[in-house]
């Protein structure tokens, strides 16, 4: 169906066209306790068209899309294309060019969905439990997902992996008191040392959390990000380096210059690569068919390499662009030690850690974390919140020497803020 | 105008009335929702500007859910000929039971369920609008939301961006059983008008929206939000940070909705129940608020972007009074959810689209209102906070605990505003305590239904939520 559409619109006369063609095959099974609670099949295909007109002689472009439902014959096609030609010519944007054309039609082997799936199955069913800890719900998710990307400047590329994701619930009780903690493991396959090991460590600190104070500290300290929830963090410097975020002056960063002249503390320097070992985003391509290779973003805070989106980099003049899968931020400059020295609070959990992007501000509240004193004492502490701006966080932010794999992104074991809010 | 009910869905009925036919000679139980909801989506911004007729619920797509020795299945998919129906039932309950296999593979057993009821009923609903989305003048929309975004961009040199999105969609459902027939049709729309400042050191956004249960016509109160949007973006640029600590505040009907939402709403959703991840669970009639709140849930409770007649399992719309002067009286519950529990179900069960499970999710969460003004509510703070604008929160119904981020608070001193600023701000707490201290209520009451709702960080829907202005003590940070 996909290359019929692509006929009606060689034939269309429309400036510029994009059809995405994405088959997601799939098995979910939701958790109660160690009871099925329900099974479910999925089989969709989403076909979704772009068509670019020029206005103003060449100068302007705008776009308009639509789904192209299953089924639909030539002329309900031919009807679409002609809406959306119409609806693009409404918009103005300033001129840009698709990516340029890159043909890939080499795909993959079918994913083994039944073996991704009984290894979830076997690997949640043997999750050491006690009286006091245990697995309370959790849902699988595994796709098998054909994805292809055409434009009319010839590119036409097919993507086929698997995607999986476990949604797990771990509860720990002591003396009738009860509580729970979320966790959220992606991957491509099933990564099972991954989720045993997450389960594990969820169960630990559960036990932590059922004796945890209310927090009462109110005031500002440094604190240690000291789990997977600092990945926020690192995805603010992952935003602010994109064309989109650059070319509007939601991010003032640029090339070559130090983001942050007046940092006393550690400078961040990532990667982008290709291929990362048990990540859900190993594409040899983006969704736009821009080609992924590694990069080097940034260099002991230096901007190397501005990428993502094709609209915004072509205006912004940057070449081979496209839209980063996988990171890698390197360690900074610290042990562990020297991380977790003095009074500080230790962040592990949170309900909702968020670093907006344009604001630079910090929010979370405390599901679980630990007052450490300065002199040997640590107090498993919950409530409240933290807060700040990363405007300020930057100037002595500082990073331990080892790092942790969150699925597509590695980033510090350890990240210390000074001077947050505590409320 | 009544907007029509989806010919295509009408054209498939007969051809998922034989997989229903087919598959009830195996099944305990079958149910069909099929969906064809269509949108318009205009994204207008300085830099980027473009039209699509996706939303957060335009679907095509049928998900087909059985029932047998206790087990409840689904199979959702999109390809669909009417002419091969019986080909297809086939097919559905050869993979089902191909999964099946795997899982008795794998020594799993079901959480053992009964089989959920099919009473008859037949309906029909075909909502009021003004206009469409599928036949609205796009181009006279795309300019009336271009000339919002320029002027945004034009009323400070600060302002370096006004993104302005509007969405509307035409939502159209049929859920079928052998002894159940019930369409509906009608239309939602949200816009919202977005300018962000800076001064070259700071970042701010001031934001603004509309939502109804209506068609695009809704789009024309647009204009009238930007002169405050932007003067909200401006005044957050000399905003101080607030000193953390516990305040008397007085939320507005926006902060007031999140509050209901967050902090009580999820808290009562009742497939939490059924895993004991709702301390709610053993506070049914038990005092959870002062006596002055009152919380009403229900796609009933309100006309707004989530006021259907049934929901995704064909449960007939509701409104549940959740706590009623201070205690809490019911929660709200999808149909298997209550199957579990022994209770009825509320109208509750809500996809984020075919291809999702159902979850009890949100409809529209309201406080009701109480006597007092606001000018009387402001008097009466000796040193405190009007807070404005919801940024976002999160739930957690096993601890009651409360994440709400607001926008600003406006200084209240001895009963006065004084024109200070602090921004932004994060609202935590323990539920009891935060429903507890509610001491006065406004006699006004809003509704708002723009952005979405998550399960945790997943399931994403539509919601309304809203109330009066509402005194009480919170802690701030």
């Amino acid at each position: 169906m996909t290359d019929r559409i692509a006929q009606r619109l060689k034939s269309s006369g429309v400036h510029a066209w994009e059809i995405s063609d994405e088959t997601t095959r799939g098995r979910e099974y939701y958790f109660i306790r160690h009871r099925l609670d329900q099974n479910r099949i999925k089989d969709v295909r989403h076909i979704k068209l772009t068509v670019y007109e020029t206005t103003d002689g060449g100068e302007t472009i705008g776009s308009a899309s639509a789904e192209v439902h299953l089924g639909a014959d030539d002329a309900q096609i031919d009807r679409i294309i002609k809406d959306l030609s119409y609806r693009a010519g409404l918009v103005k944007n300033p001129y840009f060019k698709l990516n340029p054309p890159v043909v890939s039609r080499i795909e993959g082997e079918a994913p083994d969905l039944d073996g991704i799936c009984g290894a979830f199955l076997t690997v949640f069913s043997q999750i050491p439990e006690t009286p006091g800890e245990d697995v309370n719900s959790y849902e699988i998710f595994v796709r098998d997902v054909r994805r292809r990307y055409l434009n009319s400047n010839g590119t036409d590329v097919v993507l086929r992996y698997p995607t999986s994701m476990a949604e797990v619930i771990v509860n720990a009780r002591s003396g009738g008191h009860e509580i729970e903690l979320y966790r959220n493991i992606s991957s491509g396959e099933c990564d099972k040392k991954r989720i045993s090991d997450t389960v594990a460590e969820a169960m630990r600190l559960g036990s932590d959390r059922l004796r945890a104070q209310p927090s009462s500290f109110s005031g500002s300290v440094p604190v240690v990000f000291s789990s997977a929830e600092a990945r926020g963090i690192y995805e603010y410097f992952l935003d602010r380096l994109t064309p989109d975020m650059i070319f509007r002056r939601f991010s003032d960063w640029s090339l070559g210059e130090q983001i942050c002249p007046d940092a006393v503390g550690d400078r961040v320097t990532v990667r982008t690569l290709a291929f990362l070992p048990g990540s859900s985003s190993n594409f040899a391509f983006d969704d736009q068919g821009a080609p992924v290779r590694d990069e080097l973003l940034m260099e002991a805070g230096v901007p190397r390499f501005i990428t993502g989106g094709r609209m915004f980099s072509y205006l912004m003049g940057i070449e081979g662009s496209f839209k980063p899968t996988n990171v890698v931020f390197e360690g900074g400059s610290k042990s562990r030690d020297e991380i977790m020295s003095g009074a500080f609070l230790e962040a592990v959990e949170f309900s909702d850690f968020q670093v907006d992007p344009i604001t630079g501000d910090v929010f979370g509240e405390i599901r679980l974390g630990y007052m450490h004193d300065g002199k040997g004492g640590v107090t498993p502490v919950t409530g409240g919140s933290v807060s700040g701006s990363m405007n300020d966080f930057l100037k002595n932010m500082t990073m331990s020497v080892e790092t942790i794999s969150d699925d597509d992104m590695v980033f510090p074991r350890y990240t210390r803020f000074e001077g947050v809010t505590v409320a | 105008m009544k907007a029509p009910f989806s010919p295509y869905l009408a054209g498939i009925k007969d051809g998922l009335r034989l997989i229903i036919a087919e598959l009830d000679k195996k099944y305990d139980y079958v149910s069909v929702l099929a969906t064809d909801s269509t949108g318009l989506s205009a994204r207008i911004s300085r830099h980027s500007r473009s039209v699509s007729d996706a939303t957060m619920t335009t679907e095509r797509g049928i998900v087909v859910r059985v029932a047998k020795d206790g087990l409840y299945s689904e199979y959702a998919f999109n390809d669909f000929d009417p002419a091969r129906a019986a080909e297809k039932a086939s097919e559905i309950a050869a993979e089902l039971d191909a999964d099946l296999e795997l899982l008795r593979q794998n020594g799993v057993e079901p959480y053992e369920t009964g089989v959920l009821s099919d009473d008859p009923f037949t309906l029909f609903v075909e909502m009021e609008t003004e206009r469409l989305p599928e036949t609205t003048d796009v181009k006279a929309l795309v300019d009336d939301l271009v000339a919002i975004s320029d002027r945004g961009c034009t009323l400070d040199e600060r302002v370096i961006e006004c993104i302005v999105n509007a969405q509307s969609t035409h939502v159209c459902k049929m859920f079928l059983t052998k002894n159940r027939d019930l369409s509906q049709s009608y239309v939602y729309s949200e816009g919202i008008v977005v300018p962000f400042a800076t001064d070259g050191e700071k970042n701010t956004d001031g934001y603004d929206g509309v939502s109804g249960l209506c068609g695009p016509e809704i789009f024309d109160r647009l204009p009238d939000l930007l002169d405050k949007c932007v003067a909200t973006a401006i005044e957050l640029l000399g905003a101080d940070r607030v000193e953390p600590g516990e305040y008397e505040v007085i939320s507005s009907p926006e902060v007031t909705g999140l509050i209901a939402h967050e902090a009580f709403g999820h808290g009562v959703e009742m497939d939490m129940f059924v895993k004991n991840r709702a301390l709610g669970k053993d506070y049914i009639d038990k005092r959870v608020g002062s006596d002055l709140v009152t919380m009403h849930e229900g796609a009933l409770c309100a006309t707004d972007v989530t006021s259907y007649a049934f929901d995704d399992e064909g449960v007939l719309a509701g409104d549940v009074t959740e706590i009623d002067k201070g205690i809490l009286r019911s929660g709200i519950c999808d149909a298997l959810s209550a199957l579990r529990l022994g209770v009825e179900p509320t109208g509750n069960g809500k996809r984020e689209n075919f291809e999702h499970k159902v979850y009890t999710r949100m409809t529209n969460t309201i406080f009701d209102s109480g006597e007092s003004t606001l000018d009387e509510m402001i008097a009466s703070v000796k040193y405190g906070y009007l807070l404005e604008g919801m940024e976002s929160g999160m739930e957690d119904p096993k601890h009651w605990g409360i994440q709400c981020i607001i926008k600003l608070g406006r200084e209240i001193k001895d009963g006065v505003l004084t024109g200070r600023v602090v921004a932004p701000l994060i609202m935590t707490g323990y539920v009891p305590d935060l429903l507890g201290s509610i001491s006065m209520l406004s006699r006004d009451r809003e509704v708002f239904g723009n952005g979405g709702c998550g399960k945790g960080h997943k399931e994403w829907v539509k919601v309304a939520d809203g109330g009066p202005y509402m005194k009480m003590k919170v802690r701030l940070g």
